[in-house]
């Protein structure tokens, strides 16, 4: 349950890998109620995400022992697995991207409507703004979840449940070592309080950095030949 | 039949919003009906004026059950004893009582609160050090249970104590028994003193226990912190004044764009004034003795939409220097608090959940967007347990859950009555969600 002070109780992680999600669930204003409970690879609440029946029974644990206040979805693939082939690496990053991280969500938002409440942080990105040569799998991705989000947000009103949409440009962590940076990079960590700001603004989609928000409203507009120019840089 | 509605609640604090179905208009008939048959996982409770300042009358995705339609009473001038429905106020119990010379002995410092929340919260007053909470004044308390069942408890029954402080787990209260004491007047008898700090009113009010029903202090805990204050001491009055019977007093304060205007300023200003306003020697109408605040309705939007939390605790006598601690966190802080009430408290009731219990009792009301507040007061707590306190439940919206089997040993021995007479956990609440509670 909430404190008194709006702070969340108990906060599921879900993707406990990801240096985003960490970021944001140790930022989390205090409780002295917390409860942290990592759904991953390994540990408590072990998943494969793109295991059905894994998923429903993880949903269910999570919310066996109480109340969950806020749900953070930090699963995700780049799609750039050396081990894979480009069309298998796209099916891979589809199933968990999309195909699995929507039912999780599904999932938790019918059981926070039981209860009547909950907030789902769901982490977007600025890669689902318009695709580009080198990551258009990746973003078609991003850009379905981030459609299926702002869906179910309008969808869910009025229940006391809220979806919180987080629209990362590049952050500087483990899954995009090697990578070139991008301009607007930020680390982890101020990536986390960016999603921390997002579970308590009243907008439905934060920015991080919050200048991308401009930024994307140029690249949208951009002519074609530019923008093909720009993102083959 | 009764109605259905889905609607959002708050508690005092105006610091929770929680929504749930509103099921009102019931008949005792169609409430027990309706109670056993219900099969929400989120569960029921029953649910007055929302005066608890926390989330104990809020069941989120679940059912909050009106009993507003309770509202008889029955007053036999003889004995003194009242029959009363759950959903009469204690101001309505008052002006009823009057009319026969009549009052009840345990009033809280609002009267817009319900027998069944005085019950769930076993509520206590001014005069808590003579006459004891609430439970003290019930002969009998008629209960619904979860299977459907209408069951009559008094105070020989395991029951009885578990339902009083229950916090309304153990079932919905119907209607109760009391014993109601005579009075000469309409009135108390009223001697004000201002003290210069928190030594003095120690004093005063420790000393004040045998020739005063009620006694209380007001205290200011802002500026220097030094816990200068008003103590109010009062018995009741043999003579009458003229007063207007209202269901609602006094005008209302509006909520001005959700804005807090309790700053640490407006505190200073405030309690500047209250500490020079002349004293009170002589006759004062007994409701507004008792509830001083009920002058000015919905005073809570006063602190804005991030909402308030009321923070009481109790400490043995003997263990006073936890108040410095306390006023010197809170000077830190620049915590200003504009209601700040000190009373010495009598033996406690044989309740488990219960609160109140031989010792100092302090209330402060405090703004949830003061920085470094949850801290503090987490901290605070685990000095207060280490020093064998506790804070009232029926106020909370923030302590930690480990704390309270320390704070309330018998939590235990309370979960056990509850679980035979609640097997299927019909009864439930946010508070219990959030504290671990059943």
């Amino acid at each position: 349950m909430l404190n008194g002070f709006k702070n969340p109780g108990r906060v599921a992680l879900v993707g406990s890998n990801s240096e985003i999600g960490l970021a944001i669930i140790s930022q989390l204003p205090e409780n002295n109620a917390r409860e942290l409970l990592l759904v991953g690879r390994s540990g408590e609440f072990a998943l494969d995400v793109t295991d059905k029946a894994g998923r429903e029974r993880v949903v269910a644990d999570l919310f066996s022992q109480g109340d969950l206040d806020v749900a953070v979805i930090a699963v995700g693939l780049l799609g750039n697995n050396p081990e894979l082939n480009a069309t298998d690496n796209l099916l891979a990053t589809m199933e968990v991207n999309y195909v699995g991280t929507i039912h999780l969500v599904e999932l938790i938002a019918e059981r926070m409507k039981s209860q009547a409440h909950g907030q789902i942080l769901i982490i977007s990105s600025f890669a689902q703004v318009r695709p580009r040569p080198d990551n258009y799998g990746y973003g078609s991705t991003k850009a379905g979840l981030d459609f299926y989000a702002r869906g179910l947000a309008s969808a869910l009103e009025g229940t006391g449940v809220s979806i919180k949409i987080l629209r990362p440009g590049f952050v500087q962590s483990k899954m995009t070592v090697g990578m070139e940076s991008a301009p607007f990079a930020i680390t982890a960590e101020e990536c986390g309080r960016y999603g921390v700001a997002a579970l308590t603004s009243k907008k439905l989609v934060t920015w991080a950095p919050s200048l991308l928000k401009y930024v994307a409203l140029v690249f949208r507009s951009l002519p074609p030949v530019i923008f093909r120019k720009i993102s083959q840089r | 039949m009764p109605t259905t509605n889905l609607e959002v609640f708050s508690g005092w604090g105006n610091n929770f919003h929680s929504i749930a179905n509103r099921q009102s208009g019931f008949g005792i008939e169609a409430l027990q009906s309706f109670v056993a048959d219900a099969k929400s996982v989120r569960g029921l409770l029953a649910a007055g004026l929302f005066r608890s300042y926390g989330d104990s009358a809020l069941n989120s995705g679940g059912t909050l059950l009106d009993l507003s339609s309770l509202n008889s009473i029955s007053i036999e001038e003889s004995s003194g004893v009242a029959i009363v429905g759950a959903g009469v106020t204690i101001t309505q119990l008052e002006q009823a009582a009057l009319k026969h010379s009549l009052f009840p002995p345990v009033v809280p410092g609002t009267g817009f609160v319900t027998m069944g929340g005085a019950i769930a919260a076993d509520i206590h007053g001014k005069s808590h050090h003579q006459t004891g909470t609430f439970s003290a004044c019930l002969r009998r308390i008629r209960l619904l249970l979860s299977s459907g069942a209408i069951v009559d408890y008094t105070p020989s029954d395991v029951e009885f104590w578990a339902t009083v402080g229950g916090l309304g787990l153990t079932g919905v209260v119907l209607e109760a028994e009391l014993q109601l004491r005579k009075v000469a007047g309409n009135t108390a008898e009223v001697t004000e003193r201002r003290v210069k700090n928190l030594g003095e009113m120690i004093d005063l009010l420790g000393g004040a226990d045998t020739d005063f029903e009620h006694t209380v202090a007001w205290i200011d805990l802002s500026g220097d912190y030094k816990g200068r204050g008003v103590v109010s001491l009062g018995n009741y009055g043999t003579t009458s004044v003229k007063t207007k019977e209202s269901k609602s007093s006094g005008p209302k304060l509006p909520s001005i764009a959700g804005k807090n205007f309790i700053t640490p300023l407006s505190v200073r200003a405030f309690n500047e004034m209250w500490y020079r306003k002349p004293l009170k020697n002589g006759p004062v109408a007994l409701g507004k003795y008792m509830h001083p605040l009920d002058g000015v309705n919905e005073w809570n939007n006063i602190y804005g939409s991030a909402g308030f939390l009321q923070y009481q605790f109790v400490i043995d006598i003997g263990k006073e220097e936890i108040f410095e601690k306390l006023f010197a966190g809170l000077r830190s802080l620049k915590a200003a608090s504009f209601l700040g009430v000190l009373k010495k408290f009598g033996e406690r009731s044989l309740s488990p959940l219960s609160f109140p219990r031989a010792g100092w009792t302090l209330t402060l009301d405090y703004s949830t967007s003061v920085p470094g507040l949850e801290k503090f007061l987490s901290e605070f707590d685990e000095e207060l347990v280490a020093a064998g306190g506790r804070i009232y439940l029926i106020k909370d919206s923030r302590v930690s859950p480990t704390l309270i089997p320390l704070m309330y040993p018998e939590l235990n021995k309370w979960r056990e009555i509850r679980r035979t007479m609640d097997p299927k956990g019909l009864w439930q609440s946010d508070q219990a969600r959030r504290l671990h509670l059943c």
